[in-house]
């Protein structure tokens, strides 16, 4: 039950962090002090729920939450 | 000779002029084909992309620089590669390609089509995309060049629905991009070719397939790549372009078709074309019989591939690994390290599964940003690595065994 409680609470703080700006896993993971293998799969609930998504700079890929994502995109191209 | 009109590019003219294919011969034509099923009413969801894509060409080779900027939304739901952003820089001067993604699509093992998957691809395309495409990019894939991001997730649910809604024997899917695996590849391995000593279509349809939420989500420190080769002749490059290459071999003698031997000294010199070739001296002839000492043997592949009526591999056969190569454009190109020796072909697909899941979790673990398995295994030594992967050292672990992947056929007539 605790454990539980603890990934959702987790998981309410990466869509926090996500909702500022697009984020690599690994560097989540150290500012989050969690496992990068416990982040990914938080990150592939988040994702798989529609809350997240991917962002590509074009040779990294980043995870923003949909809302940032719509914003970033809208900024690019100009609308 | 046709009535439509082109835009002016006199450097890009120069591109066609060669004996070669040209890639600029293939856009006009796609621009013309366009352009008449346009003015025949078709609606085109790219108006003009080819036109567009000529004009921003011949303006980089005027200027010697760049349009394209990359980057972007990915936009095909759950997945975090296969798509790659790209947009031009010129979108009031060319607005028909302001936006001009580029789609990766996971080619069957092998590369074998029927023409009827090619063509729902091709329709797929029209209907999504600019239409123009590249059989195949550098690491395999279907390449579908230009599309608009609101496209994306239509064409991957066109893909998705091949089948159904434009009549292809089956689906297709997105490949890998980005810090994730990569679109496995196959040679056409025992399908076409007597020399393959695994199944590599099946090894790649099972990587491919069991391994599809690292295909399409990246989360690596950076891309890595599989790519299963039937034999030493290695035809898809896994040694030099891999970072997990599997390469077909044999643990036995060479099979010899004394007869056939015979036949092909009627028509080449098998002393100058084959024995003095063999490069570790393994192999003799007195004008009757070939003899091959096996213990010498470093599975070149010249002898066989001089005599393939004569000489096959031999009977005990399976695949060596190799780990660590990659071949980026610029710089930095490593030729993968041997790590298994041999291992046989009925517990090959598992065992590359095992070690595959060992690398990845400490690669993931230990790897810096954009560092690949093989600059790691530099960084941390082949020492950590074989614990990794739970192999004892070998002296078969060779280090680049051969630097190059090619036999050139006019040293070969010297």
């Amino acid at each position: 039950m605790t454990e539980e409680v603890n990934k959702e609470e987790l998981k309410q703080k990466v869509l926090e962090y996500l909702a500022k700006k697009p984020w690599q896993v690994r560097d989540l993971a150290k500012v989050l002090r969690v496992k990068k293998r416990e982040l990914d799969k938080i990150v592939q609930e988040l994702i798989n729920e529609g809350k997240a998504a991917y962002w590509s700079s074009g040779s990294t890929t980043y995870v923003t939450t949909k809302d940032k994502l719509e914003e970033m995109e809208k900024k690019r191209s100009g609308t | 000779m046709t009535d439509v009109e082109l835009p002016e590019t006199p450097l890009l003219d120069e591109l066609e002029k060669g004996p070669w294919p040209s890639f600029v011969k293939e856009i006009k034509r796609a621009a013309i084909e366009q352009e008449k099923a346009m003015k025949a009413g078709k609606k085109i969801k790219l108006p003009g992309a080819a036109k567009g894509l000529l004009k921003v060409l011949e303006l980089a080779y005027k200027e010697k620089r760049t349009h394209w900027k990359h980057g972007g939304i990915v936009a095909v739901v759950g997945y975090g590669g296969g798509v790659i952003g790209r947009y031009c820089d010129l979108e009031d001067k060319v607005p028909e390609v302001w936006h001009f993604h580029t789609m990766r699509i996971n080619m069957p093992s092998g590369w074998f089509y029927q023409t009827k998957a090619l063509r729902a691809i091709c329709d797929a395309w029209e209907k999504w995309g600019s239409g123009l495409t590249n059989f195949h990019g550098s690491t395999g894939d279907i390449i579908l060049l230009g599309t608009r991001t609101e496209y994306l997730q239509p064409m991957a649910n066109a893909l998705a629905y091949l089948d159904k809604l434009y009549g292809s024997p089956a689906p297709f899917d997105i490949g890998g991009s980005g810090s994730d695996l990569r679109t496995p590849s196959a040679c056409m391995g025992p399908a076409l070719c007597e020399f393959a000593c695994y199944d590599t279509l099946k090894a790649c349809y099972e990587f491919t397939m069991r391994y599809q939420n690292e295909l399409h989500r990246p989360m690596w420190p950076y891309k890595f790549k599989i790519k299963c080769s039937g034999c030493p002749n290695d035809c898809v490059a896994a040694k030099a372009r891999s970072d997990f290459a599997i390469i077909g071999t044999w643990k036995d003698e060479i099979q010899i078709d004394q007869e056939a031997v015979k036949e092909y000294a009627k028509v080449i010199d098998i002393e100058k074309q084959v024995v003095k070739k063999c490069p570790t001296g393994a192999i003799s002839w007195d004008g009757k019989e070939l003899k091959i000492d096996n213990r010498e043997c470093i599975r070149c592949m010249h002898c066989i591939n001089v005599m393939p009526k004569a000489l096959k591999p031999g009977k005990e056969r399976g695949a060596t690994i190799l780990i660590g190569g990659k071949a980026p454009f610029v710089d930095g190109a490593i030729i993968g390290w041997v790590a298994i020796p041999f291992i046989p072909e009925n517990e090959l697909i598992e065992k590359c599964c095992e070690v595959l899941e060992a690398i990845w979790e400490w690669w993931d673990e230990e790897g810096k940003f954009r560092e690949r398995v093989g600059e790691l295994i530099w960084r941390k030594g082949m020492d950590e690595f074989l614990k990794v992967i739970n192999q004892k050292a070998d002296v078969r672990m060779v280090y680049a065994p051969r630097n190059n992947p090619f036999i050139f056929w006019r040293e070969l007539n010297q």
